[in-house]
């Protein structure tokens, strides 16, 4: 009975974790920019920056262990998303995606780096910066190729379609095409990294939590640890799989602009 | 091609997730200026229908 009450006890001093974990305070009081996600994404471009130059430095025709991560990843890039999708004009895209692509995953895996532990996509608008660019690269580049007339012709009007149906079917493909692509793009990502980022903070401090508890509530705490470890292994998935997921629609809808049918 | 798959597969969530907005948001629309109830439905059915129809006619036809 006692024990219940002190559960009941320990329940109420809990502070479940909650958006207000993602607001977090300026490091340097004085200048309001500059917080956590801010610095991180800083962070993430020179760690990209000072991994490539490494990696491609002293380029050999028997690589190093760091050169061939390096080609690796570039490879992945530029033939499996890049080439497979876009098809013979992709040199020009490798670049951005290229970029697209570590920068992203950079900044995920820092979700789950010790002492950084804090995914900068979590906040809604670095995506919704990286949707913009991706919404004005492909955009461009269907306007460019085919002319803005025509672009926009076989965005609204599929072929083949009874004409009363346009009616029905043209404010759906600008809709897709203008609105729900971008959005969809970026609250992908963002929600994915929030999602995994509390998922996280539920478990490790339910588990810190448990720990200041009674014996009983000390007992079960290595099993929020362990679920929160495990959660860490699963979250490194979703961190790449958000960025290739992010990186192939890009390509995707540059593909699909550079088609003259689609 | 399991790539394709997985393009092919957002961009029919974005069809079925734009009929439903646009058409069911006009549907509501209408509700609100009428003071009726059952436009928001039927937009949402002619949206998801039209979306589905757009779905069939991109990746059905070949």
């Amino acid at each position: 009975m006692r024990s219940l009450h002190l559960l009941r006890m320990e329940g109420a001093g809990f502070v479940p974790p909650s958006t207000n974990d993602f607001n977090l305070p300026p490091v340097f009081s004085n200048n309001p920019y500059t917080t956590k996600p801010v610095l991180l994404v800083f962070l993430s471009v020179i760690v990209v920056s000072i991994f490539f130059i490494m990696a491609s430095r002293k380029a050999a025709i028997v690589p190093s262990r760091l050169q061939f991560a390096g080609e690796k990843i570039y490879e992945f890039v530029r033939n499996d998303v890049a080439r497979d999708n876009i098809g013979h004009e992709f040199m020009r895209f490798v670049p951005y995606l290229f970029t697209l692509f570590t920068f992203v995953l950079t900044n995920n895996i820092f979700g789950i780096v010790p002492l950084l532990q804090f995914p900068a996509m979590s906040h809604v608008s670095f995506p919704y910066v990286l949707a913009i660019f991706t919404f004005i690269v492909f955009h461009y580049v269907g306007i460019r190729k085919q002319g803005i007339g025509k672009y926009l012709k076989d965005i609204m009007f599929m072929p083949g379609v009874p004409k009363a149906a346009y009616i029905l079917l043209t404010p759906l493909e600008l809709a897709t095409f203008f609105i729900v692509r971008p959005l969809t793009l970026s609250l992908r990502l963002f929600a994915n990294m929030f999602a995994g980022h509390l998922l996280l903070l539920v478990f490790i401090l339910g588990g810190d939590h448990l720990l200041k508890g009674v014996i009983g509530l000390k007992l079960i705490s290595p099993f929020a640890f362990a679920f929160g470890i495990g959660l860490t292994f699963f979250e490194f998935m979703v961190q790449c799989l958000q960025a290739y997921i992010f990186t192939l629609l890009t390509a995707l809808y540059i593909a699909g602009a550079l088609a003259d049918e689609h | 091609m399991a790539v394709k798959d997985e393009g092919a597969a957002w961009s029919i969530f974005g069809y079925l997730l734009s009929g439903l907005l646009f058409w069911g948001g006009a549907g509501w629309l209408m509700d609100h200026w009428l003071k009726t109830h059952f436009f928001l439905l039927g937009g949402l059915v002619l949206g998801a229908g039209a979306a589905i129809y757009l779905v069939w006619l991109r990746f059905g036809r070949e």
